[in-house]
C-alpha cells in the first residue's frame, strides 16, 4: 500500500472523492440476476424493507379509527380578560405595542381539565374507556396497552386533543377511537364535564363575590337593630323621650327665671332709689329674688350636677348618652343602607360574571375513518428513512476515505 | 460481499478519522489563539463576555418581567453563540485549510467537525461557567439541564448542517461569505433570543415557529425556567431541519471538493 502511494502520482482531491461507491471491493464471482444483488444492498435493507413493513401495516393492518369532533366556547356577559390583554400588550410592547387578543382563563382551564388525570377518571366512570379502547376490532399497535390510570391518561391525551384557538376562544375537541358510535359518545361526555367544571367554576365565582356583601349586609343589619334598642331600652330607663327637648326646654326655663331674676333685681335697685328700706313693698321684691335665685341654683343642679343619690336625673349625662346612641342608630342606617347598594352591585357583577358553556359543533357521528393518516405516515417514514440513508451513507463514506 | 471486512473497514476509517480530527482540533487552537495559554482562555472569554454584555443591557432595559432579565438574555445568547460562531467561521473554513487538503487523509468535512466541536465544547464551558455564577449569586439552578444539553448539542448539529452549507456556497459563489456575516447578523431579532412564543400575539407566534431556532430557544428555556410558563416547540421539525441540512450540506461538500481540486 505505501509503496503504491509513493509510486503514484501526487493524488488531487477530485480523485480522492471520485472513488467508486459501492459496498463491495472484490468482484463477484458470478454475477446473479439483478434482484437477487438488489435484496442484499443496504438500501433496500435499511430504507425500502421498513417502508413496506410501514406501507403494509398501515394499509393492511391498523384498524380505522373514527374522528368525532365538537367545538365550544367559554363566554361570559361581561367583558372579561381585561386584565390579561393589557398584561399580553406590554409584554408585546417591545414588538411594536400589538396587543394580541389573550384567551381568558376560564377557556384555559376547561382546556387543562379535558387534558387531565381527573376528566379520564370522570369518563372512565360514565364509559368503559379501557373496553372502549381495546375492541377487538383494534389492531395490536393502536390498541390501548397498559390499563392503570396514569397510562390511560397518557393514552387517552394521544386520543382527544383539546385545542384553543386564541383569536376566536373557539376550542375544538377531537376524539378518536375504532367505532363512530363511542367517539361520539366520549365526546358528548366529555362535552358534559366541561359543562359541569364550568358551571361550578360559576357558580363558585357568583358565591364568592356575593359571599362578602352579604356578610356585610348582615353586620350592618345587626348594628341598626342593636342602636334601635339600645335607644328604646334608654327610653324606658330615663322616661324621657327626647332629652335633646327636655334639655331645650331647661334651657328655656332657666332663661325665663333669669330673666325674671333680672326684672326683679333691677325692680328692687329702682325702688330703693325712693322707698325706704324696710318697706314692706321691697321686702316682697326681696323675697322673689330670693325665691328665683333659689330656684335656678336648683335647676343647675337638677341638669347639670351629679346628686350625690345616684338616681340623678341628671340632664347632663342623659343628653350625653342620648346623642351617642342617636348618632349610633344614624350611623347603623347609613352603613345599611351602603351594604345593601354594595350587596346590589355584586349581584350585578355575579350575573356579569357568569360563565356559559355555548356548544358551536355538536359531537358527530363519523361516516370515514380518518385515522390513521396512511399516506402522510407512510410518505414521512420513507421521505425520514431516505434522508437518514443518504447521510449515513455521506459519512460512512467520509470514513471509508481515511481508511484507504 | 464480505459484510465482515466491509465493517472492519468502515471501523479502521472512523478510528483514523477521529485522529484525523483530534489533529485537526488542535492545530486549529494553535492557528487561531497562538501557542500561548492565555489565547485558549480567550476561547472561553469570548463568548462569557458577550453574553454577560447582552445581559446586562436587558437586564438594565428590565423587559422580562417574570424571570431575572440577565439570566434570561446571557444564557440564551450563549446559545446563539453557537450558531453564530459555527456560521460565521464556516465561510472561511475552505480557504484557511486549503493546503491541508492534499494530505489523503484529511477530507473536507473532517476541517468542520474539528472546528464545531472546539465552539460547542466552549460554549458549553462557558454556560456551566455561567449557571454556576447564576446559582452562586441568586441560588438558582435550571430546572431541566437535560433539555439545556439538547437544546445545545441541536443547535451545534443545525448549525453545522447550515455551515457545511454556507461553505459549499461561498466556494461556489464569489463574495457570498459577506451575506452569511449579514444574516446571522439579521437573524439575531427573529431568532428566538429575545421573546418567548407566549409572549407574542398570535399571528406572530404562528410565524415564529417557523423558524428552528425558535425552537430550540423554547427548548432551552423549557430546561431553564420550564414551570414558570409554557414552552412550545417541537423537536422533530428540529430534526428535520438537521437532517436535511446535514444531507444537502454532506453531499455539497463532496462537489466542493471535486470543483476546488480541480484547479
Amino acid at each position: 500500500m505505501t509503496i503504491s502511494m509513493k509510486l503514484s502520482p501526487p493524488i488531487t482531491l477530485s480523485e480522492a472523492s471520485g472513488r467508486p461507491l459501492s459496498l463491495s471491493q472484490e468482484p463477484e464471482p458470478a454475477p446473479r440476476p439483478w434482484y437477487a444483488r438488489f435484496w442484499r444492498r443496504p438500501f433496500f435493507l435499511l430504507v425500502i424493507l421498513p417502508s413496506l413493513i410501514a406501507a403494509t401495516y398501515f394499509y393492511g393492518i391498523a384498524a380505522s379509527q373514527f374522528v368525532s369532533e365538537a367545538r365550544f366556547v367559554v363566554s361570559s356577559r361581561g367583558s372579561e380578560g381585561g386584565v390579561a390583554a393589557s398584561m399580553r400588550g406590554m409584554a408585546g410592547g417591545a414588538f411594536g405595542g400589538f396587543g394580541g387578543g389573550g384567551a381568558s382563563n376560564e377557556t384555559n382551564s376547561v382546556r387543562d381539565f379535558l387534558t387531565s388525570l381527573d376528566a379520564v377518571m370522570d369518563a372512565h366512570g360514565k364509559l368503559d374507556l379501557i373496553a372502549m379502547w381495546q375492541r377487538p376490532e383494534a389492531d395490536w399497535l393502536s390498541e390501548l396497552w397498559r390499563t392503570e390510570p396514569e397510562l390511560l391518561a397518557r393514552f387517552y391525551n394521544k386520543m382527544v386533543t383539546v385545542s384553543l384557538d386564541p383569536s376566536t376562544n373557539v376550542t375544538t375537541l377531537r376524539v378518536r377511537s375504532f367505532r363512530p358510535e363511542d367517539s361520539k359518545a366520549l365526546a358528548e361526555t366529555l362535552l358534559a364535564s366541561a359543562e359541569t367544571l364550568v358551571n361550578r367554576l360559576s357558580e363558585r365565582t357568583r358565591n364568592e363575590t356575593l359571599r362578602v356583601a352579604r356578610h356585610e349586609m348582615e353586620i350592618s343589619e345587626q348594628r341598626v337593630q342593636e342602636s334601635r334598642a339600645a335607644l328604646v331600652r334608654f327610653r324606658e330607663q330615663e322616661r324621657e323621650l327626647d332629652s335633646a327637648g327636655a334639655v331645650q326646654a331647661a334651657v328655656a326655663l332657666r332663661g325665663q327665671l333669669e330673666v325674671a331674676l333680672a326684672q326683679a333685681r333691677a325692680e328692687l335697685t329702682e325702688r330703693l332709689k325712693f322707698m325706704r328700706p324696710d318697706n314692706p313693698a321691697l321686702q316682697a321684691t326681696r323675697n322673689r329674688i330670693e325665691a328665683l335665685e333659689r330656684q335656678i341654683t336648683s335647676e343647675r343642679a337638677r341638669h347639670t350636677e351629679t346628686t350625690a343619690g345616684g338616681d340623678g336625673a341628671v340632664l347632663a349625662r342623659q343628653l350625653a348618652t342620648f346623642e351617642r346612641l342617636m348618632l349610633e342608630r344614624e350611623f347603623a342606617d347609613r352603613q345599611l343602607a351602603s351594604a345593601t347598594a354594595s350587596l346590589e352591585t355584586a349581584r350585578l357583577e355575579a350575573q356579569r360574571q357568569q360563565l356559559f358553556l355555548s356548544r358551536i359543533v355538536e359531537p358527530n357521528l363519523a361516516v370515514y375513518p380518518l385515522y390513521p393518516r396512511k399516506l402522510v405516515n407512510v410518505a414521512s417514514i420513507v421521505v425520514g428513512l431516505t434522508i437518514a440513508y443518504g447521510i449515513g451513507w455521506l459519512l460512512i463514506v467520509g470514513m471509508r476515505e481515511h481508511a484507504a | 460481499m464480505s459484510l465482515q471486512g466491509e465493517a472492519a473497514l468502515i471501523l479502521r476509517g472512523a478510528r483514523m478519522q477521529s485522529r484525523v480530527i483530534g489533529a485537526l482540533i488542535i492545530r486549529e487552537m494553535h492557528s487561531r489563539f497562538g501557542r500561548h495559554y492565555m489565547g485558549y482562555v480567550w476561547l472561553y472569554f469570548e463568548p462569557l463576555l458577550l453574553g454577560i454584555c447582552i445581559g446586562l443591557i436587558h437586564a438594565w432595559r428590565d423587559r422580562p418581567a417574570a424571570f431575572g432579565a440577565f439570566e434570561f438574555h446571557a444564557v440564551g445568547y450563549i446559545l446563539f453563540f453557537v450558531f453564530r460562531g459555527i456560521l460565521n467561521r464556516a465561510t472561511m473554513a475552505i480557504n484557511m485549510n486549503k493546503p491541508l487538503l492534499y494530505h489523503r487523509s484529511v477530507t473536507l468535512p473532517d476541517v468542520f467537525y474539528a472546528r464545531h466541536i472546539i465552539e460547542f465544547l466552549s460554549c458549553t464551558g462557558v454556560m456551566l461557567a455561567m449557571l454556576f455564577g447564576l446559582f452562586a449569586a441568586n441560588g438558582s439552578l435550571p430546572e431541566s439541564p437535560l433539555k439545556m444539553a439538547l437544546a445545545m448539542i441541536m443547535m451545534a448539529l443545525f448549525s453545522q448542517g447550515l455551515a457545511f452549507l454556507a461553505s459549499a456556497v461561498t466556494a461556489a459563489v464569489e463574495g457570498s461569505e459577506r451575506v452569511v456575516h449579514a444574516v446571522t447578523y439579521l437573524l439575531l431579532p427573529v431568532s428566538g433570543l429575545f421573546f418567548l412564543v407566549e409572549w407574542l400575539p398570535d399571528w406572530l407566534a404562528q410565524m415564529a415557529l417557523w423558524v428552528p431556532t425558535v425552537h430550540l430557544f423554547e427548548l432551552l428555556r423549557d430546561g431553564q425556567f420550564g414551570s414558570r410558563f409554557r414552552a412550545e416547540y417541537d423537536l422533530g421539525y428540529i430534526w428535520g431541519w438537521i437532517m436535511i441540512t446535514h444531507l444537502i450540506g454532506l453531499a455539497a461538500l463532496r462537489i466542493t471538493r471535486a470543483r476546488i481540486g480541480l484547479e
